[in-house]
């Protein structure tokens, strides 16, 4: 049950002006359901107003029976009627101004479907199931934030790990890039669904999750790019207030240090019986018995990449979701830059031509802005576009012969950080679409996507491939260009090439789809025509 | 109050030593004779409660464990001790009765008995009984074969022996109990000033036709204390309303714990009510009538008489919230700090009230513990509620005594559309809180009132409070959570500023004073000083002595019950304990911490009492705007400084005047703090705080 864009930044970020706007994140997660209530202010500040958690188990269901039962369906929805309430409280009822989300506790479960519609028909609240990837690439937005705070960690390599009660995810975060994302299958609340610890003897249970814990961590040393990790941050997640109670020192707000050499936190709150967390450091009881296998986690995980340093913080997939309700510039250009970085390290695997590519890409941002009216797209198509651009022609490291078509599909085969399934998809089509066939239904994956997506595969194509016919000599003759529009003309000027014969010729071949969406025909000008336009006619 | 323990004093006995400093302000001849008998009138009602909840559990407790308290003491051993203080206690309040009665007589304000009557006076009487007192009286035959018939706790009750039948040689007993509702008094014209005879008298005048062709042989008063402390099981009960309703009728029915009789009652009679109630000798508190003194605070005939009650201290405006001014723009300017009585709770209601009609505001909760009838706060919700805001209301109907009252407003509530929510399980709650969320043109900016008091217009003009009005982001962020908590939307997660009971309050005052101990014992300058009802925490206790024996200075100012034994050698000799009773009851709570000199202030619900800190729902709050903390700071100070109606406590229990320094008469801090609210409240007005130009009028 996805929305039809699940990870859509606001379409063209003009906020009303004026005053500040109160939205509502809702995360439910294995554990407990969350909602944020903030204000995003109209030049895009946050404040937090207020945070409120329930206690579930929704994950005791899913990781241990497969489904979630009927009683936790009704808790969930008693649980988010109430936060109804809250939210109204704050003038919060559109459902334009409440974001909710689900992660792998709902996704995984057999009745995903049937707990959905409940909670819909019963509050109104409509969840989007949140894919792997889009929660890493929201747990990226979030942590922005903390790159600025400490731009040290702009430089060298960061780990990003993030313990939940059913995944454990990992970001490798190599001189500001994301270099690798993964979600792996262990969690707090998973690990002990699966093992049943709660049998087991307080002493013995460190040994037996460290086994189990190892295999997975076998795994991320398989996977992920780089054997040691001088600095790792830890987010708190669903924990986060068991972490407050449990880390000295860390007060309020940001983070806290963790001097990895010396502790031994973890054993000690593995070792230690929930009741007696909950007692002495008043942890809410969801948290006190997963506590000390989550901070084993964290805890593993760090020695496993030889840590030093680790710090902790608040900062959590919700905030990501409220940066992008807030629609926050800074956070597109991190994500602009951030994809085409990703998109280039792709390439480079499949040997592709950086240069040509590259230059695309600028092109079609130039032809985007300037048909900005024409196609009424927002800055989320500009960036598939742009990695569309980037990647167009990788099919050529498998044949030149369709290379359209093997470019299709080693994106669809590739994971590019921060693209929902469906934003590969289209980019993925986009790079198909560059050359050859137009978009049609008969093409499987084009037509398995909704209107909206496909109406933008096809303006995004067309200008794609005027770019594309404008380097048609991969010499990057073209650089700067002027757009204007002359009748039905597009016409691009090109102020400082004399000879543009080649890419004309490339037009004429390409441009016919330009011409049938945007009804325009494409005139590529030189500074010569320019100047003899005066008997041109 | 000699005690077997060396660290600690007993609760109901240290209780008792307050009884009686409100017993001594009854006995000071000094103060107007009306003043005196409200005093009085407030020891008896203090020791009804005393013995239905206090004494009541006590005696529950004897068919238990026979634990020690902290003193060392059994339970029998307490009752013991408090039969033999209230027994002494007893006698002095007659005493002192008799003494106000002596007074007021030469201020020709005269009781009188039914033999002094005037023949217009028993006319006058005759008529009052019959159409005002006759239709409400219901004889009860208490005597066999007739079972003994309830009878309402505190309520006084005559008891009525008839002869024998001529059959039989046995007594036969008649009980008029005499309801709550019929005044006390029968005021009646005299030559000079005014007369009065009490209701029991003007009844034993007429009972000859209640009971036609009996001989009445004997007439005594009595009145019985029933145990209130019915351990409330709520795991047990589905619905907490209705369950409370059914503590009412059997809180009537649950076991008498004092019996008082009035001293000229037959051997016979005494007998007979000692079997029919099954109570043991030490819980009959024979004396001489009258009886339920408790009744005599609101003395009708005299009450014309202003040169006989102490002179009365009207709230004054606190200059800070100049009438009619939006509660909103003012605290969006500055925080607000307000002494209550000594100024008014107006602007409290004014908040809430602006709140209810404002167009901006999108929601409003409270808690309400304890407010009087008519509130305009609880109307003001109501239109809130109406008028389509969301308006939570948090009704605490545990509030001891007042559970009918309060669930008659809560049906009142919900009636209007307010979402009424019936406190948490188990957990009293005692914080005083409101929020007022508004949408305003730069956000939403969220409205604090906290208090230490409750949002009674009545207890505000008699009880010494204090007021925080704010909108303080981390504060108003704490707030919103502590009520998602309490309305069980939200799990307790960590406050930023605030603490509250049951989770973490304790443990904060516990690092506070903590905090002060370590700085002492590494050299610092180290001082704690506390204004609270009531001193009993065990915890708190021990940690307030480990300070002292690090070299923090402790001052205390504690009005009630103070289980802490101060001035003992390497134990408690830096802490010092005084008490004040005086005009208005001292009821905030303001705790302030040294911290090296940068001091940390606080407000509280909570006193220092298990009961508060594990079972009730409490508000720990610091106050960290530089005004309001300097107010507070200084009000500390005047009352620690009291040397004309505070006491010391000493180090074996008793209670001391505090000498004034110097020559200097004593210092009164009640007296001090409310000519300071009326100097500023004067000095307000005498210059506008805005200067208003001299426009000339437009004509039309």
């Amino acid at each position: 049950m996805e929305s039809p864009t699940p990870n859509a930044l606001p379409r063209d970020s003009a906020l009303p002006p004026g005053r500040p706007r109160q939205v509502a994140v809702i995360d439910i997660g294995a554990r407990a359901i969350r909602l944020d209530i903030s204000e995003i202010t109209p030049d895009g500040g946050m404040r937090l107003l207020e945070s409120v958690q329930q206690a579930v188990s929704l994950g005791r269901n899913t990781f241990g029976a497969g489904s979630i039962d009927r009683e936790s369906i009704e808790e969930c929805v008693a649980i988010l009627k109430g936060f109804r309430q809250v939210m109204s409280e704050y003038g919060i009822t559109d459902p334009a101004q409440i974001r909710a989300v689900a992660t792998s506790s709902v996704r995984e479960a057999a009745n995903r479907e049937a707990f959905l519609d409940r909670i819909y028909i019963a509050t109104g609240i409509n969840v989007d199931v949140l894919e792997d990837a889009e929660v890493e690439h929201l747990i990226h937005v979030a942590i922005h934030s903390l790159f600025e705070t400490i731009p040290t960690l702009n430089s060298g390599e960061v780990l990003i790990v993030e313990v939940g009660g059913g995944a454990t995810r990992l970001l490798l975060i190599q001189d500001g890039y994301v270099t690798y994302s993964g979600t792996y299958k262990l969690g707090a609340l998973r690990m002990q669904e699966t093992l049943e610890t709660s049998l087991t003897p307080y002493d013995r249970l460190c040994a037996v999750l460290d086994q189990h814990i190892q295999k997975t961590i076998n795994q991320m040393k398989d996977t992920v790019p780089t054997r040691t990790v001088p600095r790792l941050i830890a987010l708190a997640g669903d924990m986060e207030t068991a972490m407050r109670r449990l880390l000295p020192g860390w007060e309020a707000n940001d983070t806290v240090r963790l001097n990895m050499a010396r502790s031994t936190l973890a054993e000690r709150i593995v070792s230690t019986p929930p009741e007696k967390l909950m007692q002495k450091h008043h942890l809410p009881p969801q948290e006190a018995e997963t506590a000390g296998q989550a901070l084993l986690i964290y805890d593993r995980i760090a020695r496993a990449f030889k840590v030093k340093e680790m710090l902790v913080s608040a900062q959590s997939m919700r905030r990501g979701l409220l940066m992008k309700m807030a629609g926050i510039s800074v956070t597109h250009t991190r994500y602009a830059e951030q994809l085409a970085h990703s998109a280039s390290a792709l390439g480079r695997k499949y040997h592709f031509d950086e240069k040509h590519g590259v230059h695309v890409a600028d092109l079609s941002l130039k032809l985007f802005r300037a048909l900005r009216s024409e196609h009424g797209l927002g800055p989320h198509a500009e960036i598939l576009l742009r990695t569309a651009a980037i990647l167009h022609d990788i099919g050529a490291f498998v044949s030149n012969n369709s290379h359209h078509k093997h470019s299709m599909y080693l994106i669809l085969n590739s994971e590019l950080f921060g693209l929902t399934r469906k934003d590969n998809t289209m980019v993925a089509l986009l790079a198909r679409y560059h050359r050859r066939s137009v978009p049609r239904l008969t093409h499987p994956e084009y037509a398995a996507l909704d209107r909206d997506s496909r109406v933008a595969v096809a303006k995004l194509a067309a200008i794609l491939r005027v770019a594309d016919a404008m380097d048609r000599s991969h010499l990057q003759h073209i650089r700067d260009i002027e757009c204007s529009r002359e009748d039905r003309r597009f016409v691009v000027t090109v102020p400082d090439v004399e000879d543009v014969t080649l890419e004309r010729l490339a037009i004429k071949e390409k441009g016919s789809l330009f011409e049938s969406i945007f009804g325009l025909q494409v005139i590529l000008r030189t500074a010569q025509n320019l100047k003899g336009s005066s008997y041109d006619g | 109050m000699a005690n077997p323990s060396p660290l600690a004093f007993n609760r109901e006995l240290s209780w008792l030593e307050f009884n009686q400093r409100v017993l001594d302000e009854a006995l000071n001849r000094s103060l107007p004779p009306l003043e005196r008998l409200k005093f009085l009138a407030i020891t008896a009602s203090n020791l009804d409660e005393f013995f239905m909840v206090r004494v009541g559990g006590l005696q529950q407790l004897l068919q238990g464990r026979t634990a020690r308290d902290a003193a060392g003491l059994t339970p029998r051993e307490q009752l013991t001790r408090i039969s033999d203080r209230v027994h002494a206690m007893t006698l002095s309040q007659r005493a002192c009765l008799r003494e106000i009665e002596n007074e007021l007589e030469t201020h020709h304000v005269r009781r009188l008995t039914g033999d002094q009557l005037s023949p217009a006076q028993t006319h006058h009487v005759q008529h009052v009984f019959t159409h005002e007192i006759f239709p409400l009286l219901t004889p009860m035959a208490a005597s066999a074969p007739a079972p003994f018939p309830p009878i309402p706790g505190l309520t006084l009750c005559l008891l009525i022996r008839l002869s024998p039948k001529a059959s039989s040689r046995k007594n036969r007993y008649v009980i008029l109990a005499l309801p709550r509702s019929i005044s006390r008094t029968v005021n009646l014209e005299a030559e000079k000033g005014s007369a009065y005879l009490l209701v029991e008298d003007a009844v034993g005048l007429h009972l000859g036709p209640c009971f036609p062709g009996e001989r009445i042989l004997e007439t005594a008063t009595f009145r019985i204390t029933r145990n209130a402390d019915l351990a409330v099981r709520e795991d047990l009960a589905g619905d907490l309303l209705s369950e409370m309703r059914q503590v009412l009728t059997r809180r009537r029915e649950s076991a008498c714990v004092r019996l008082e009789l009035s001293a000229d009652a037959s051997g016979d009679c005494r007998d007979f009510l000692k079997r029919a109630l099954d109570i043991d000798e030490t819980d009959i508190y024979s004396m001489a009538p009258p009886l339920a003194l408790s009744s005599f605070l609101n003395l009708g005939p005299a009450a014309g008489n202003p040169t006989l009650r102490a002179p009365s201290w009207e709230p004054r405006l606190s200059p800070l919230a100049p009438p009619g001014d939006s509660m909103f723009s003012l605290l969006s300017r500055q925080d607000l700090l307000l002494h209550h009585p000594y100024e008014s709770f107006e602007p409290v209601q004014r908040l809430v009230q602006q709140a209810a009609d404002d167009p901006d505001v999108l929601a409003i909760k409270q808690i309400l513990y304890r407010t009087s009838p008519n509130s305009p706060v609880v109307a003001a919700l109501a239109r809130a509620a109406e008028r389509g805001k969301q308006v939570t209301a948090i009704v605490e109907l545990k509030a001891r005594f007042d559970e009918a009252r309060n669930i008659n407003w809560a049906d009142e509530l919900e009636n209007a559309g307010v979402q009424v929510i019936y406190g948490i399980k188990g957990l009293k709650t005692h914080a005083k809180l409101c929020m007022i969320i508004r949408r305003e043109t730069t956000g939403i900016r969220r409205y604090l009132h906290i208090g230490t008091g409750n949002y009674n217009e009545t207890t505000a003009r008699l009880y010494t409070d204090v007021s925080l009005m704010t909108c303080a982001e981390d504060l108003a962020a704490d707030a919103a959570l502590f009520f998602n908590t309490i309305t069980g939307y939200s799990q307790p997660v960590k406050y930023r500023k605030i603490e509250a009971a049951p989770i973490g309050l304790r443990d904060r005052l516990l690092e506070l004073i903590e905090g002060e101990t370590a700085r002492a014992s590494q050299g610092q300058k180290a001082r704690i000083m506390a204004k609270l009802n009531s001193l009993v925490d065990p915890k708190l206790i021990d940690a307030l002595y480990a300070a002292s024996c690090a070299g923090v200075q402790v001052d205390l100012n504690v009005r009630g019950i103070c289980c802490l034994r101060p001035g003992v050698p390497d134990l408690s000799e830096r802490i010092s304990v005084i008490s004040i009773v005086d005009h208005f009851l001292e009821h905030s709570r303001i705790l302030y911490f040294l911290h090296g000199g940068e001091p940390q202030v606080f407000i509280s619900s909570a006193d220092w009492m298990p009961r508060n800190l594990d079972r009730r729902i409490e508000l720990l709050v610091p106050v960290e705007d530089e005004a309001c903390r300097s107010r507070l700071i200084a009000i500390l100070e005047t009352c620690l400084a009291d040397t004309a109606k505070g006491r010391r406590l000493q180090s074996d229990g008793t209670y001391r005047p505090v000498p004034p320094s110097g020559a200097k008469p004593g210092h009164r801090s009640q007296q001090w703090l409310y000519e300071e609210a009326c100097e500023k409240e004067k000095a307000a007005r005498g210059q506008p705080a805005v200067f208003q130009p001299h426009r000339p009028a437009l004509t039309p």
